[in-house]
């Protein structure tokens, strides 16, 4: 029987933002923290545009995958994506997303609707207990790279005290693991998503 | 700069791809050779040593242009005395079968290990076929790992193991491990690779004629039986019996193993049961799994698709005249999918006795979906267009594997049909000879090279009817854009040559073949028009880099990008037509999105009207 806290984790996002590097982060995070940890992806056909889902799995579970209301949390790279996995959600978890949209090519060519972010807020908070959305690449832009603003919301989830680890650890990490050229932005990235919790 | 995989020290610990962790094994078994031909989820791992740069100085990697061939390069490297990997997906090693079949006969004293990943749950496949199959029919001992770690460790036991009984052996995994991150601690590199096996001139076993192959054949059997002594107490074979002894096991292989475990800890039923964990499932280590249901009452077998396990383990049952009740196989635990932690909950609350009930998620209803699409500025999408605009339902389009699959969808629906790699043209071919219409097949670079020479030299034999049609991107984008021969010198370097598909089609004996750009939309259109009043096989090769590619690795940003200039009718019909993903339109006024499209123009010779290029601002 393991003693570390198991915690799962789901991640879902659109092809291209970069949720799978940001899945492999904080597997690589937590690897350092001394958290058994395992990850799963699913990467699919090389084209943009597709969902792309992952999950992480901390504390001594060996299987890298989840089912429907298995996820302690969900990490959510886009709003309408953050409302289809909602179901992977367990009663009473925690969501942290991206409140920016990316609208699927129905939604461009006026076929299909996108729903509001007041629906997706309420139909969240249906499920969630607690739920954060974050402008992230307005956030992102303003440490200094778009891409950055996946560090918003990775550093807000470890400023939440959810995770085994804190987000000094996940500062290590960055400091560690990331090339030099995009340090300085990640960093003040981390700041933003700190603060966010700090502030909600 | 130091690569961990390349240069990491024994005893060092790193988060790994689990095909990653199988390059790292391969590594510590001092892999010479390398050969693959990609396929999702096998791509990783040739892609990896790609990456890794040791090519040519560690090892010898190659991209070849099919499995059979990637099989036979592999097995020669063997017989030679290389230790070789071959990589594949599941549907390849369908490919690589018959080279496979007779090289387990003569035997390959310098070690091949076949790495085969199948695709439980139809992630990026056209079928869920179980590999392991293969295990039995061609007598290979198999490795199934669960984790990134054992990726690493059974990758290099593997080797061992091929080394010691000079038998090919399949590492077989699936898609969630080779796709799993997990810490993998690292065992050492070896001191030196300097250690070919001396090929011995012997056609009295390398030669399989039948009298050879008769003995040879009993070599095989025995050395199968050797295998199964290595079965019967690798350490990839573990029980777990709880202090208590319960009457109830569990005997389970591969990924499954994972989700028993992961679900008896969390229902807290882990000393209810014992759990017998196979790694090494071929063959089978009877004495062991005779063993270890001696004492037990009932046993569930739990294994992903085919129900070969619990054969097997019935099968010994039988033969130990042993009173245990085996299940397995149904309502729940389905020949259909991946298990899952849920899954197995539930099949064990059933076999112990507990009442489960079952939570009933919905899928979040009526959201906008994202299917897989043609990117914008795909060059597949402007050949379609013009097959369309020629032939519209009056030709049968017969597709292949690739990007260009995805050419089926409205409103282009460019494909009627399609079997595996290869077949556009040989089932193309063979379905114009039986029906009225014109047929159209549709075959992209690399899948031409695989599976499409041979096809077309076969319908210009027997002097067939078809209209080919060659999507030269210069890559295999779909699995990630690996190099085929026809991608271009440059990216090639100097270890892979180009090779023109041009002069093969004409060297083939194809008279009738036109070259275009697949964005010059009226040449396209031509060159169609002209094939349909013809007969024969016919060749276009459409000619475009993929969009995805020419981004990111042949350094083409868009300098210049469309624009709407006009509303109204003629472009609405382009934008459905067309269905350029960039195209945008809200509250009915049309627009274009800067960020995806890629300046290809095709849209402007859709509607000339209704698009201008610009510079990019
Ligand atoms: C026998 C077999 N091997 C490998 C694959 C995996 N696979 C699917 S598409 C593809 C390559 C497609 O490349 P290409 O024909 O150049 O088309 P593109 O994706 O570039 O449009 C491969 C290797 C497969 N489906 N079947
Ligand atoms: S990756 Fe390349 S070939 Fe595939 S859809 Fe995109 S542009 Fe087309
Ligand atoms: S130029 Fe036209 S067709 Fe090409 S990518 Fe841009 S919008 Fe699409």
């Amino acid at each position: 029987m393991s003693a570390q806290k198991r915690l799962r984790i789901y991640f879902t996002g659109v092809g291209g933002q970069g949720s799978l590097t940001a899945t492999a982060l904080l597997a690589r995070t937590a690897l350092y923290a001394g958290v058994d940890v395992v990850a799963g992806e699913v990467h699919g056909m090389a084209q943009r545009g597709g969902v792309v889902e992952s999950v992480l799995l901390l504390g001594g579970w060996r299987s890298p995958k989840l089912e429907y209301g298995e996820a302690d949390i969900i990490l959510g790279f886009e709003p309408l994506e953050t409302l289809r996995g909602l179901p992977y959600l367990r009663k009473g978890g925690v969501v942290f997303s991206s409140s920016d949209a990316m609208p699927p090519v129905s939604v461009a060519l006026g076929v299909e609707s996108y729903p509001s972010m007041d629906e997706i807020r309420e139909r969240v908070g249906a499920v969630a207990s607690q739920s954060h959305f974050l402008p992230c690449r307005e956030l992102g832009m303003k440490a200094g790279a778009v891409q950055a603003g996946n560090t918003v919301l990775l550093a807000a989830l470890c400023a939440s005290n959810l995770l085994p680890f804190g987000v000094d650890v996940f500062e290590k990490a960055l400091q560690i693991f990331l090339p030099e050229k995009i340090k300085a932005a990640n960093l003040k990235a981390l700041e933003f998503g700190q603060d966010y919790i700090a502030n909600a | 700069m130091s690569n961990p995989l390349l240069q990491g020290k024994g005893d060092e610990c790193h988060l790994l791809l689990g095909n990653e962790a199988i390059v790292r094994g391969a590594l510590e078994a001092g892999v010479h050779v390398v050969t693959c031909y990609p396929g999702t989820p096998s791509s990783e791992v040739p892609d990896t040593f790609r990456r890794l740069g040791g090519n040519g100085k560690q090892y010898t990697l190659q991209y070849s242009v099919n499995e059979k061939v990637a099989m036979e390069v592999a097995c020669g490297a063997s017989l030679a005395g290389a230790k070789a990997l071959v990589t594949m997906k599941h549907v390849g090693l369908n490919v690589a079968a018959d080279p496979l079949f007779t090289a387990t006969y003569t035997g390959l004293p310098g070690g091949l290990v076949v790495l085969s990943a199948d695709d439980p749950g139809f992630h990026s496949s056209q079928n869920e076929q179980d590999n392991r199959n293969y295990a039995r029919a061609a007598s290979l001992p198999c490795f199934e790992p669960s984790s990134a770690q054992e990726a690493k460790d059974m990758t290099k036991e593997a080797f061992r193991v091929a080394r010691e009984l000079e038998q090919p052996v399949l590492l077989r995994t699936t898609t969630r491990v080779n796709h799993m991150r997990g810490a993998v601690r690292f065992g050492d590199l070896p001191a030196s690779r300097d250690d070919l096996v001396e090929f011995k001139r012997n056609p009295l076993r390398h030669v399989p004629v039948p009298a050879v192959a008769k003995v040879r054949h009993k070599v095989l059997e025995e050395n199968m039986a050797r295998a199964q002594e290595i079965a019967e107490t690798s350490p990839f074979n573990v029980s777990h019996v709880p202090a208590a002894k319960p009457k109830l096991g569990v005997i389970a292989s591969g990924i499954s193993r994972s989700y028993v475990l992961d679900a008896l800890e969390e229902k807290g039923w882990s000393d209810r049961v014992c759990v017998l964990e196979l790694g090494m499932t071929w063959p089978l280590p009877e004495r062991l799994i005779a063993g270890f249901m001696g004492d037990l009452e009932r046993v569930l077998v739990v294994e992903e698709n085919d129900p070969l396990l619990e054969n097997g383990v019935r099968a010994i049952a039988q033969k130990k005249g042993l009173g245990v009740r085996i299940e397995g196989k149904g309502a729940i635990l389905t020949i259909q999918g991946e298990n899952s932690t849920p899954r197995l909950v539930q099949a064990l609350a059933a076999f112990l006795g507990e009442p489960c009930e079952e939570a009933v998620i919905e899928p979040a209803a009526n959201l906008p979906k994202r299917p897989p699409n043609l990117c914008a500025g795909c060059s597949h999408r402007a050949v379609f267009y013009a097959a369309r605009k020629i032939f519209g339902d009056d030709a049968i389009y017969s597709s292949d594997i690739g990007c260009y699959t995805l050419g089926m969808l409205p409103p282009l629906k460019c494909a009627d049909f399609l079997f595996c790699m290869g077949s556009s043209i040989s089932a193309g071919s063979g379905f114009a000879m039986v029906a009225k219409k014109p047929v159209v097949g549709f075959i992209g670079d690399s899948t031409f090279f695989h599976s499409g020479m041979t096809g077309l030299a076969n319908a210009l034999f027997n002097e067939m009817d078809i209209i080919v049609v060659v999507l030269d991107n210069g890559t295999t984008a779909m699995t990630g854009h690996q190099p085929n021969p026809g991608m271009i010198q440059e990216q090639l370097g100097d270890v892979m040559r180009h090779l023109d598909i041009e002069s093969i089609v004409r060297g083939i004996g194809v008279t009738q073949v036109r070259k275009v750009s697949s964005f010059n939309l009226r040449a396209v259109e031509k060159a169609l028009e002209e094939f349909r009043d013809m007969s024969g096989v016919r060749v276009l090769i459409a000619e475009e880099p993929c969009a995805l590619y020419a981004r990111r690795s042949l350094g083409k940003g868009a300098s210049r990008v469309a624009e709407v200039i006009a509303q109204g009718e003629e472009t609405k019909k382009c934008v459905d037509s067309f269905a350029c993903p960039a195209f945008c339109c809200q509250n009915g006024e049309y627009s274009v999105d800067k960020t995806l499209c890629t300046g290809c123009g095709v849209c402007l010779q859709v509607a000339p009207k209704s698009f201008r290029l610009v510079k990019r601002g």
